[in-house]
């Protein structure tokens, strides 16, 4: 999992598509293009509509492999999991800057909501096992829990409808006294809440977002997001940004 | 084969990145070799840098997409320090994207970048449809237009391309008053103004209401205007909207247009230009064409119906 330039690849194969709840499926794709943990790339699998690719983080890498976690929200998600194996799909990347794996010291959490988990599981492979606790909240049932299990991390699961661990919100159970460093990622009111129990604490927490892109690449600047440093690009100066930068009312 | 002259600047051929879509080169360098293309132009730039619009800046549409991102740039004078040494070692010739919120703001910008070396057109702003201020303010009435054209003229001493709005009342008096202003060329089309709803929020998508549209279901209105506007005057014109393959590339230089700019259909396939540079190539040679002056501007008069 080194950083490596990005690159287009025009048809790259897949390998597997795996449906992991109604909603959630992973994607895996022969390349060598490889990424860090909090990059992201480009995706797109068909002919003309919708127009744009879309950006998934990505969800582990190998040598010679990509995977995606997502969730089917709209035509170009759904359009993805149509992908069979030996299918094609054009890539972008690796793009955007990852989590600062370097500033993650101590005890850490990762505290993710949803589909946020995503890039959770290439980040928690490059930590001490021993050092991380995932605070992973969903709506109902899990998904992607039982890998990070597997490496030893502390997985901690809230569930809204009480299906599975905690029932309630993961921020719920979350306290920011207890780590030194935390990364998050899941809907916008989640980590805002994340980033200011973490601000309340004087804990630093990276936070990796979310936004509608068109190039993903830092050239149309469609994909802007409020900093106290002025707006940034959540492709290019992203998608992880420090918790503490970032205006989460906005 | 493709080597296209545009206001007295050689371009390795005639496929430019257009303003907006393309950031200063380098962003899309990483996933291509940008060199092979005829020129890019700059995000559009300003004087006074600017922070652009705030709320969501981008929604898809059928076979398009709408932006509001207002004219988000470092000023002019940053671009000239940090980004335009970069892009002069990308091996392609650099349109600088000039915008304003008012006359002087244009006047002052175009000074500068056209005293800057490196800098091999300038093409005049006049049709941003998502900034208060100035912009497509401009690019409406053919007599305000003249006005900013003739005021730039006279500081301007590189090549004044002026980049015309589809929102403009009369598209071909617009480009006539623009060249007897004094611009060296005119391209067209900048974005339609659009408009979208959020029908759950009871409210419009964009936080400034209406937004550019651009994409493939402009493209037979841009090339309507390229060809209308490309009878009516005698300075080049480079066609603009909706370009997406060499085919409509071709279509544009048909209508009269010298060279085209590619916009959106760089971020549906990062290595368009490049496929419509080789299908053109291609088209050339197997119809044993020298230049593709041959087949620019073929629709003759048209008959009175």
């Amino acid at each position: 999992m080194t950083s490596s330039s990005p690159a287009y690849v025009e048809g790259a194969t897949v390998l597997s598509q795996e449906r992991l709840t109604e909603d959630v499926y992973r994607l895996t794709v022969a390349t060598t293009t490889g990424g860090t943990p909090g990059q992201f790339y480009m995706l797109r699998a068909w002919e003309r509509e919708p127009l744009l690719a879309r950006p998934i983080s990505v969800h582990n890498v190998e040598e010679d492999i990509v995977s995606f976690l997502y969730q089917v929200r709209g035509r170009g998600t759904e359009l993805l999991a149509r992908l069979e194996q030996g299918g094609k799909v054009a890539l972008s990347g690796p793009l955007g800057h990852g989590f600062r794996t370097e500033g993650l010291r101590g005890r850490i959490a990762i505290v993710t909501g949803g589909i946020g988990i995503a890039p959770m599981f290439c980040l928690a492979r490059t930590l001490p096992p021993g050092d991380v606790t995932v605070i992973a909240g969903f709506r109902s049932h899990p998904y992607a829990v039982a890998q990070l299990v597997d490496l030893s991390v502390d997985v901690r699961v809230t569930t809204e409808d009480g299906c599975n661990g905690t029932r309630g919100f993961c921020t719920a159970i979350f306290d920011p006294h207890v780590y030194d460093t935390v990364v998050t990622c899941g809907p916008m009111p989640m980590m805002a809440r994340v980033a200011h129990l973490c601000a309340e604490a004087g804990v630093p927490c990276q936070a990796s977002l979310e936004a509608h892109m068109a190039c993903g690449v830092g050239a149309c600047l469609v994909c802007s997001c409020p900093t106290v440093l002025g707006n940034k690009l959540v492709c290019a100066d992203g998608p992880v940004f420090d918790a503490a930068e970032v205006i989460w009312h906005a | 084969m493709l080597e296209t002259t545009l206001c007295g600047v050689t371009l390795k051929n005639p496929v430019i990145a257009a303003s907006g879509t393309f950031g200063f080169g380098a962003e899309y360098s990483q996933l291509f070799d940008v060199g092979r293309l005829g020129g890019i132009c700059t995000k559009g730039l300003t004087l006074h840098p600017r922070e652009g619009n705030p709320g969501l800046r981008v929604w898809e549409t059928p076979a398009g997409m709408m932006n509001s991102v207002g004219l988000q740039n470092p000023g002019i004078p940053v671009f000239l320090e940090r980004e335009l040494p970069r892009m002069r070692t990308l091996g392609t010739a650099i349109i600088a994207n000039v915008g304003g919120g008012d006359l002087e703001e244009y006047i002052e910008g175009v000074r500068l970048l056209s005293n800057a070396d490196g800098v091999d057109i300038v093409e005049l702003n006049i049709s941003c449809p998502n900034v208060h201020e100035g912009g497509m303010a401009f690019g409406i009435n053919s007599e305000v237009a003249a006005g900013v054209v003739g005021a730039v003229r006279r500081v301007c001493s590189k090549p004044l391309m002026v980049k015309l709005s589809p929102n403009a009342e009369d598209i071909t008096a617009m480009a006539i008053a623009c060249e007897q202003a004094g611009a060296d060329a005119v391209s067209l089309v900048n974005t339609f103004k659009a408009l979208a709803i959020d029908i759950h929020a009871r409210k419009a998508v964009f936080d400034n209401v209406t937004a550019g549209l651009s994409g493939p279901c402009i493209k037979p209105i841009a090339l309507r205007m390229v060809w209308e506007v490309a009878r009516a005057v005698h300075i080049p014109v480079v066609g603009i909207g909706g370009i997406a393959t060499w085919q409509d590339a071709l279509e544009f230089i048909m209508a009269g247009a010298t060279a085209v700019q590619v916009g959106t259909a760089t971020f549906v396939k990062p290595t368009t230009m490049l496929e419509i540079i080789d299908g053109l190539e291609r088209y050339c040679a197997n119809e044993h064409l020298t230049s593709l002056a041959t087949v620019c501007n073929i629709l003759g008069t048209v008959p009175k119906l």
